[in-house]
């Protein structure tokens, strides 16, 4: 299950958070996220120099915790896509999958001209995409 | 393929949106007029280089980036690439584009706030015609600097059209200048 | 020779020059953005937005009558048909639909629930006042007004306030019969 979902700009500035659990746990998840950027920063800048993953947007797991994995994704405007779930097993498909719906909601959220660049998305609309682009996750290869 | 609109649609709003601030909003201060203009451009190339930038991996590096405005985004834009891109390797590029579509297109009319004068009307000192041109070319000189700039890449454009239709777009990576240079000859 | 056939809009809209509609969406979103921080006002918002649709209605009818092949009106009711079928398609390419003719038929609605305009708009609590696309209600009155139709458009419904649809009212005011463009001399 997906408990946590971030959008952070490229000077590292929230742009957009959601939990999707209860509110005790939001604080340690606020952790999470923040730990998250340092690992994002450090893969960009010391890229394995393993080709093929070398300028991909998704970033892959980002690291473990006891009962979390966190997942990220580096758009070309610099901006970083979270995820955070509980699931023990993902499959690599899925999260691309739900990266690729997340990045649709965020071009088509920035595309309001009364988005403010940098600012906070403040979109109804965008939030409840999300909801349902959570909801629906792993339910395609789901057993 | 998306969604479509007539290529007339774009140029009205184009013309009528340079209109509005030259000869309505700003008649006597063809700098404040630019500015807007720009600041519009740039919004837009910074909401559509999000979105065509989507489904691709990230630039290894600036000269990537403009190339990437110079075809795909260009492209997009213009339906044609760019026909020259030069550098003199010291943060200055120049992109030209030999029949720049929307100069080609636009039948810019200094006159527009008056309906008679239009086709038939009197000669347009060539200075005149220039400096109109030059006040729409603001708007695409800002689409390029508010995509590059969220590409991470912030640099001056101005526009070089002493050889219509073809347009020459100066990219400046030097100074981190926030406003659009002078177009206008001195 | 014989007058050539009125094409339907799917038909002219195919044989026109396109362009991705996102480019019109935002370039037209980040000018009504500049007008509200320029103008402040709403209402002159509005009004600008009006004055803009109308400068390029009375252009685009010539594109129109040109590329649709459309002869002569009838009368009101054909005029609002082919708005809707052809005008509508052929430009923002969706149609709209004609609905509630008045007894009179001196006025109907005209209503679309696609909109490329409004991609990816979201209006602000302080913008409820703003008739986003003002500027279409222009251009119906532009483009009817040089085919010598007075008339008078207004919004019934709008779909960033919370509407189901996109509704423009618009009501034939006067018919003007058609002047010579050569006045005797006096």
């Amino acid at each position: 299950m997906i408990v946590c979902v971030a959008v952070v700009g490229h000077q590292n500035n929230p742009l957009y958070l959601q939990s999707f659990t209860a509110a005790d746990d939001a604080l340690k998840l606020h952790h999470i996220i923040h730990c998250s950027l340092d690992v994002v920063d450090e893969r960009v800048n010391n890229p394995k120099k393993s080709g093929p993953t070398l300028n991909e947007t998704f970033l892959g797991m980002l690291y473990p915790t006891e009962n979390y994995k966190v997942y990220g994704y580096l758009t070309n405007t610099k901006v970083k896509f979270l995820m955070v779930t509980t699931d023990l097993e993902v499959k690599d498909a899925d999260v691309r999958s739900f990266f690729r719906k997340f990045h649709a909601a965020f071009v088509d959220a920035v595309s309001n001209p009364f988005h403010v660049p940098g600012k906070k998305i403040t979109s109804k609309i965008f939030a409840e995409r999300i909801s349902g682009i959570v909801k629906s996750f792993g339910s395609v290869t789901a057993g | 393929m998306g969604r479509e609109v007539a290529e007339s649609c774009i140029d009205g709003v184009i013309i009528e949106m340079v209109s509005a601030y030259c000869n309505r909003f700003y008649g006597s201060k063809p700098e404040l007029a630019a500015r807007r203009i720009e600041a519009i451009g740039y919004q837009v190339g910074h909401q559509l280089i999000e979105r065509y930038t989507m489904e691709r991996p990230r630039f290894s590096d600036h000269l990537e980036a403009i190339k990437f405005i110079c075809k795909d985004f260009w492209s997009e834009l213009f339906k044609k690439h760019i026909d020259n891109l030069k550098t003199n390797h010291r943060g200055t590029f120049v992109l030209q584009d030999n029949k720049f579509r929307w100069l080609t297109r636009v039948s810019i009319d200094p006159s527009s706030e008056n309906l008679e004068a239009s086709q038939d009307s009197p000669v347009l000192t060539p200075e005149h015609k220039v400096e109109v041109t030059s006040m729409h070319l603001y708007f695409p000189c800002g689409i390029i600097r508010g995509a590059l700039s969220n590409l991470g890449i912030p640099c001056a454009v101005s526009a070089d059209i002493s050889n219509l239709p073809a347009c020459k777009l100066h990219l400046d990576f030097g100074d981190n200048k926030n406003f659009p240079p002078r177009m206008l000859p001195e | 020779m014989a007058p050539l056939a009125p094409k339907t809009g799917d038909a002219v809209f195919a044989s026109i020059d396109r362009v991705n509609a996102e480019l019109f969406t935002l370039t037209y979103g980040a000018m009504v953005r500049q007008l509200l921080t320029d103008l402040e006002e709403v209402d002159e918002v509005n009004k600008q937005l009006d004055q803009m649709g109308y400068n390029i209605g009375i252009r685009l009818i010539d594109e129109f009558l040109a590329k649709s092949n459309v002869s002569r009106c009838v009368d009101f009711k054909e005029t609002a048909d082919v708005i809707a079928k052809v005008g509508f398609k052929m430009f923002l390419g969706v149609a709209a639909a004609v609905t509630n003719w008045d007894a009179e038929g001196t006025s109907f609605s005209l209503v679309l629930e696609d909109n490329p305009l409004v991609d990816f708009v979201e209006l602000p609590d302080t913008c409820q006042g703003l008739h986003y696309c003002n500027i279409l209600s222009g251009v119906i009155r532009g483009a009817l007004e040089m085919v010598s139709m007075k008339t008078e458009v207004t919004w019934v419904r709008d779909m960033l306030h919370g509407d189901d649809a996109y509704e423009l009212r618009v009501k034939l005011l006067k018919q003007v019969p058609e002047e010579y463009p050569y006045k005797d001399d006096e």
